[in-house]
């Protein structure tokens, strides 16, 4: 049986394609046929972030308009071959797909993998219908800021709308020093507002910048943010997994903080 | 029995074989009489003509067709050339005149050429500027980039093994020339600070180096 997960926020910047990477890259890790895909059109950012942008030769609308077939597009991650990423285009924009056209594609990707990963562009227009239109579930990206969940819980509305209901929560960058000194919203009051299925807390990690700049996902190292990504990859299989307690085990994230910060 | 002379029939006309080494007077006395045998066979019939196996100037390929004339009721519509170099020729000076002229004249592009920005020409490309990552250049022709090359460069784009792509800073994502694609390494922050480069292909490779006389004296404007 295959899914289709459409990861979206809303808001931009809090993490929408990083999350896409690594829980793309985390499912190929668990030996899922995984297929990532790039729905921000005009700004495509996913290949760089899998540091797969120098082996593009075809995109999304080249197999949507029928330039190529999806094979041809389909480029096979450096590290992983179960893992798969079909880029978005650069030099178009939003509307040289269609929501039904994407349906389509999604179908078509269905038969051959285990997952199909929506990366969706921030904003609630065009882009964002491409995304959703033939996803099964959603993976809400928010930060513990208000701007990032009024955002969320639009999308969320946004979602059941288009009878979308399967939606987990991933609650990103938290910081604990900040929580604890109640300069920060806790993840339970983000579960409070927001009122769906909590799927994992993903720590603010200097590792992330690190790992984004070379291109290689996080997930599975060692790297409190990896640690939580490959969490949240082993829920979405079905895995019963407890949450990464952020705030009960401070003095010992603290410690590991500092060593990463030592190291760096 | 004599095969100086083989007419060939076919769907359209009449492929007549001739033999190379025969003199040419000897060859037409030939061909008389083979026509003149197989004139019932023609009658009336509207045919093109093809000559094959000797090359024939044209006042030869004239009064061979005046024997024929003569010597049949055939009526021949036109001459086919199966004249290979001819054939060359024409192709070339067809080439030349569609893409030749064309490809060997350049398009400016003044600035930064930045992440999804498009410059194509069915000329060659100047860039007075950087291409950034995400931004491409696409030319049937040569690209020159005066500044840095860090996107992506398409030249010789409808097959063209002969072009090339210049840069002063060469670290581009991808580069295409003709048929053969290649890629930047996958290892980053790899300088480049080695000067002006140029990337050719050769043998369904692509070769990225340092621009000198040599280099310079290789390229051809095919």
């Amino acid at each position: 049986m295959s899914e289709v997960i459409v990861i979206t926020s809303g808001k931009g910047g809090v993490g929408k394609t990083t999350t896409s990477a690594n829980v793309g890259t985390g499912l190929a890790m668990l030996n899922k046929k995984v297929v990532l895909i790039d729905t921000d059109i005009g700004l495509r950012n996913l290949d760089v972030v899998m540091g797969l942008e120098n082996r593009i030769v075809y995109n999304l609308v080249d197999v949507v308009e029928g330039s190529c077939r999806i094979k041809q597009a389909l480029i096979k991650d450096k590290r992983y071959p179960n893992l798969n990423l079909l880029p978005s285009a650069q030099t178009r924009d939003k509307t040289s797909v269609t929501p039904e056209q994407m349906k389509k594609l999604v179908e078509e990707l269905r038969e051959e993998f285990d997952y199909i990963i929506l990366d969706c562009p921030a904003g609630i227009e065009q882009g964002f219908k491409n995304a959703i239109a033939g996803a099964d579930r959603a993976l809400i990206v928010t930060t513990p800021e208000v701007s990032a969940i009024r955002d969320a819980d639009r999308i969320i509305g946004l979602l059941e709308a288009n009878e979308i209901t399967r939606t987990d929560l991933i609650v990103n960058r938290v910081r604990v020093d900040l929580v604890k000194r109640g300069d920060m919203m806790s993840t339970d009051d983000v579960v409070d507002i927001l009122a769906i299925n909590l799927i994992g807390i993903v720590p603010d990690d200097e590792n992330i910048v690190i790992s984004t700049n070379q291109g290689e996902p996080l997930v599975g190292s060692e790297a409190l943010a990896g640690q939580a990504y490959m969490n949240i990859c082993k829920r979405i299989i079905g895995e019963e997994i407890p949450l990464l307690q952020l705030e009960n085990n401070n003095g010992f994230f603290a410690k590991l903080f500092g060593m990463f910060r030592t190291k760096a | 029995m004599n095969q100086s002379v083989i007419i060939k029939g076919n769907k359209t006309g009449i492929t007549v074989i001739l033999d190379q080494d025969l003199a040419f007077e000897t060859l037409l006395t030939e061909i008389k009489e083979k026509f003149k045998e197989s004139a019932e066979f023609f009658k009336n019939a509207k045919m093109a003509i093809c000559f094959e196996g000797r090359k024939l100037t044209t006042e030869e390929e004239y009064r061979i067709l005046k024997v024929i004339e003569e010597n049949t009721t055939l009526n021949i519509v036109c001459v086919i050339d199966k004249d290979e170099e001819r054939e060359r020729r024409f192709e070339n000076a067809v080439n030349q005149k569609t893409n030749g002229v064309e490809e060997d004249t350049g398009l400016f592009y003044k600035g930064t050429l930045r992440s999804g920005q498009l410059v194509e020409s069915a000329g060659s490309i100047i860039i007075l500027g950087d291409v950034n990552p995400g931004g491409k250049v696409i030319a049937k022709g040569n690209i020159i980039v005066l500044g840095a090359l860090r996107g992506t460069a398409y030249a010789g784009i409808t097959g063209n093994m002969s072009k090339f792509v210049v840069a002063l800073e060469m670290s581009p994502i991808q580069i295409r020339i003709g048929d053969v694609i290649a890629r930047s390494s996958d290892r980053k922050n790899q300088i480049t600070d080695e000067g002006p480069m140029i990337a050719i292909a050769e043998n369904d490779n692509i070769y990225i180096e340092p621009i000198n006389r040599t280099v310079l004296d290789d390229i051809n404007f095919i």
